[in-house]
Order: C-alpha cells, then sequence, then structure tokens
C-alpha cells in the first residue's frame, strides 16, 4: 500500500516540477518617458536662410504616450499601426517646455510607470496634441523666441494648431533603449527635430533636410503659420534619430 | 590445408601492404573546403538614394541587445558587411547613422528564436529532462507491477 502510494506521489510531484518551471512569472521593472529638444531649442542654431534663432519656450503637448514589445519588430516605414506583445500606457496629457533648463540641461522627464514586464521596449507611440490649459492652451506646440539676421531681430510667438500622430520604431542612438530587466529602469525617448522645420545652416542648401525645410524667413514677415506650416511634412517627431510614421490634422 | 593458411597469409599480407605504401601523389588533385559561414551584407541608403557613406554601423547580436557585437562603418556606396556567429540564433539588429539621423534593420539569423533559449518544441532542457523521467518512472512501475502479479 505504502509502494503504491510512492508510485502515485512521485509522478505527480515531477509533473508539478515541470509545470513549475513553465515561463510566466512575474518579472517587472520600470518604464521611464522623456522629451527632448536636443541642442537646437537649448543652444539655438543658425536656419537654413541665414537667421540666428534663440528659444525662450517650446511648449509642446504630448498625449497617448504608449511603448509596445513588438516582434518582428515594427517598421515605421510600413505605416502600419504598432501591435505588441506587451504595452505600457503613460496616461494623461503633458505640457513640457522643451527649451527649460541651461544650455546643457538634460532631456526632460514627461513621466514614468512602474511595474511593467520585463524585455525589450521597441516601439513607441504618442500624439502631439492641442493644450487644454496652461502656457499652450489651445495649440499643440508653441514656440517663443528671437531670431536675428543682419542687424535685424524678430520675437517670434509662433503658435500651431495641429494635431499630429507619430508612431515610431526603436530608438537609435548612441545606446540602446527601453531594455526593462527586473527590478531596474530602462527610458525611452520622444525626440524632436526642430532642424525639419527651420533647417539648418550648417548644410548646403540642396541638402535634403533643407529641401523639406521651410527656413525662418516666412515667419519674419506678416504670413500666417497654418499658410506655411504643414506638420506632416515637418517630421518634427522622432526617436533619437529615428525616424516616426506621421499624420497631422 | 597449408596451402589455405599459405593463401590467407598472403592475402592479409596484401592487405596490410597496401595500407602501408603511401598513396600515389595527384599531379591535377584539388583541395576544397567549405565554410558554412554565411556573410550578410547591408546597403544603407536616405529616402532620395543617396548612400549613406561612411555611416556608422553597430551589430547586436541576439543574445545580448545591449552592447554592440561589432562595430564599423558603411563604405561609399554605404555597404557594410559582416558574418553573424550561427551559434547564435535569432534576431540580429544591425543600427546605421549618420549626420544625425538612422534606422535599423532586423535580420533572423539560423533557428527560430524558440531554439535560442536551449530547448525543444518550446521545453526547456531541464523540462524535457523531468518528461524523461516521468516516463521511465511509469515504465519501471509497470513492469514491477505484472512482475508481481505472475509471481502471485
Amino acid at each position: 500500500m505504502r509502494k503504491k502510494a510512492i508510485f502515485i506521489a512521485m509522478p505527480l510531484l515531477i509533473l508539478v516540477m515541470v509545470l513549475a518551471g513553465c515561463p510566466g512569472g512575474k518579472a517587472a521593472g520600470t518604464l521611464e518617458f522623456y522629451a527632448n529638444g536636443e541642442d537646437f531649442v537649448r543652444q539655438g542654431f543658425v536656419s537654413k536662410d541665414g537667421w540666428s534663432i534663440q528659444f525662450d519656450h517650446v511648449y509642446i503637448t504630448l498625449a497617448d504616450i504608449a511603448a509596445y514589445q513588438t516582434d518582428p519588430p515594427y517598421d515605421p516605414q510600413s505605416g502600419s499601426d504598432i501591435s505588441g506583445k506587451h504595452t505600457v500606457s503613460l496616461n494623461g496629457a503633458y505640457t513640457i517646455d522643451l527649451a527649460e533648463g541651461g544650455t546643457d540641461a538634460s532631456p526632460i522627464l514627461v513621466g514614468k510607470v512602474s511595474d511593467v514586464p520585463v524585455g525589450h521596449y521597441n516601439a513607441l507611440a504618442f500624439n502631439m496634441a492641442r493644450a487644454e490649459s496652461g502656457p499652450a492652451a489651445g495649440y499643440s506646440l508653441v514656440m517663443i523666441g528671437t531670431a536675428e539676421k543682419g542687424g535685424q531681430t524678430v520675437e517670434f510667438n509662433i503658435k500651431v494648431e495641429e494635431e499630429c500622430e507619430y508612431q515610431c520604431g526603436e530608438y537609435v542612438g548612441d545606446e540602446r533603449k527601453g531594455i526593462v530587466a527586473e527590478d531596474g529602469t530602462a527610458d525611452l525617448e520622444m525626440t524632436f527635430h526642430f532642424d525639419h522645420i527651420f533647417g539648418s545652416g550648417d548644410l548646403p542648401l540642396d541638402d535634403e533636410l533643407n529641401l523639406g525645410a521651410i527656413g525662418f524667413e516666412p515667419f519674419a514677415g506678416s504670413a500666417h503659420v497654418e499658410d506655411v506650416l504643414d506638420m506632416s511634412e515637418m517630421h518634427l517627431g522622432h526617436v533619437g534619430e529615428g525616424h516616426c510614421h506621421c499624420g497631422c490634422q | 590445408m597449408p596451402n589455405k593458411w599459405m593463401v590467407t597469409a598472403a592475402v592479409i599480407g596484401m592487405l596490410v601492404l597496401s595500407l602501408l605504401l603511401p598513396a600515389p601523389a595527384l599531379a591535377h588533385g584539388v583541395n576544397i573546403q567549405y565554410s558554412s559561414d554565411i556573410e550578410i551584407t547591408i546597403v544603407a541608403k536616405y529616402d532620395s538614394g543617396e548612400p549613406m557613406a561612411g555611416a556608422q554601423v553597430a551589430v547586436y547580436a541576439p543574445d545580448d541587445p545591449s552592447t554592440p557585437w561589432l562595430t564599423g562603418a558603411c563604405d561609399d556606396e554605404g555597404r557594410f558587411s559582416f558574418t553573424p556567429d550561427t551559434s547564435i540564433p535569432g534576431t540580429w539588429d544591425v543600427q546605421v547613422r549618420l549626420a544625425g539621423h538612422g534606422g535599423m534593420v532586423h535580420i533572423p539569423v539560423g533557428e527560430d528564436s524558440t531554439a535560442s533559449s536551449g530547448g525543444v518544441g518550446g521545453y526547456s532542457y531541464l523540462q524535457l529532462g523531468l518528461m524523461a523521467a516521468c516516463v521511465i518512472w511509469g515504465s519501471i512501475g509497470t513492469a514491477f507491477y505484472f512482475r508481481r502479479r505472475r509471481q502471485a
């Protein structure tokens, strides 16, 4: 009787051990979301048409921020929606001043989410949405500053109403981002390239970036922003140096 | 009878001799060796079609996504070649960057990612071992059961 019990109990015990070895643990970490206007915003730059631009404030409102673990990795060139086996959402809308801090300021922490599944968050989506309140109320992007060229100084306050959706793949930069280890913290970055709007005086006029940028000259006159600025053509939102699929309206 | 022994000895002797004598050299022999390594070549261009000449390249192996397995630069035509370690199957990621713009390409190498976790059919080797132990245990138990019945 005792032997019979052992014969029954042992395979059951082994079965339990096998099942216990199956994946499905609760390994988790923290994911932080940053916004970065890069040195263009913090230090200023010269536009493709020779205007030296300095920013006092660059208010951008970000909403519907979500990170994904995608396999196969999401390709922003496809233009399709992102679907991942794990999705981490940062709820709410956030108005950020990308010009905040000094010339060497770090990227700005937008928010963080704790207890997220470990793994590589290799896709990111976010919206540039109209702010409901605050210094940029009614606008998705407000750029305030000074531009100088040939002794002429222009104080600008450029307000953009268009809202844009950005769907991006993996962050591209000096280091890989978004790899969450157990009990660890990883970060992702929404990066905004303002030389895509104003162009760069460091590049030839026939460079592809300058061909797509409108420069500062239109803003020096009396032109309305909506007449000269089509945000879907500007490709402002990036992940580091990586491009995103963009749709604006 | 002695003739039989002599014939046998002669045959064995010839065999031994044939093994000991050097094989004649073949003047037109060829020596072809092969390697199963695969070389991967990427070509990086801007959307305009302009090659990303001199772009920085970082190759990441599937077993360490944080640290570059290899770094290098594209040639004037935006080409970069490397030979991945096929003992590390899975998706190899190649990052290309130049002048503030870049992208990534993801290249599957070897078996699919389930194999890279060290097991078969989605089970780890530990799980497979335990399952085999269960089967063996069951077989021994069955054998004992029938043996006992026969003795009774």
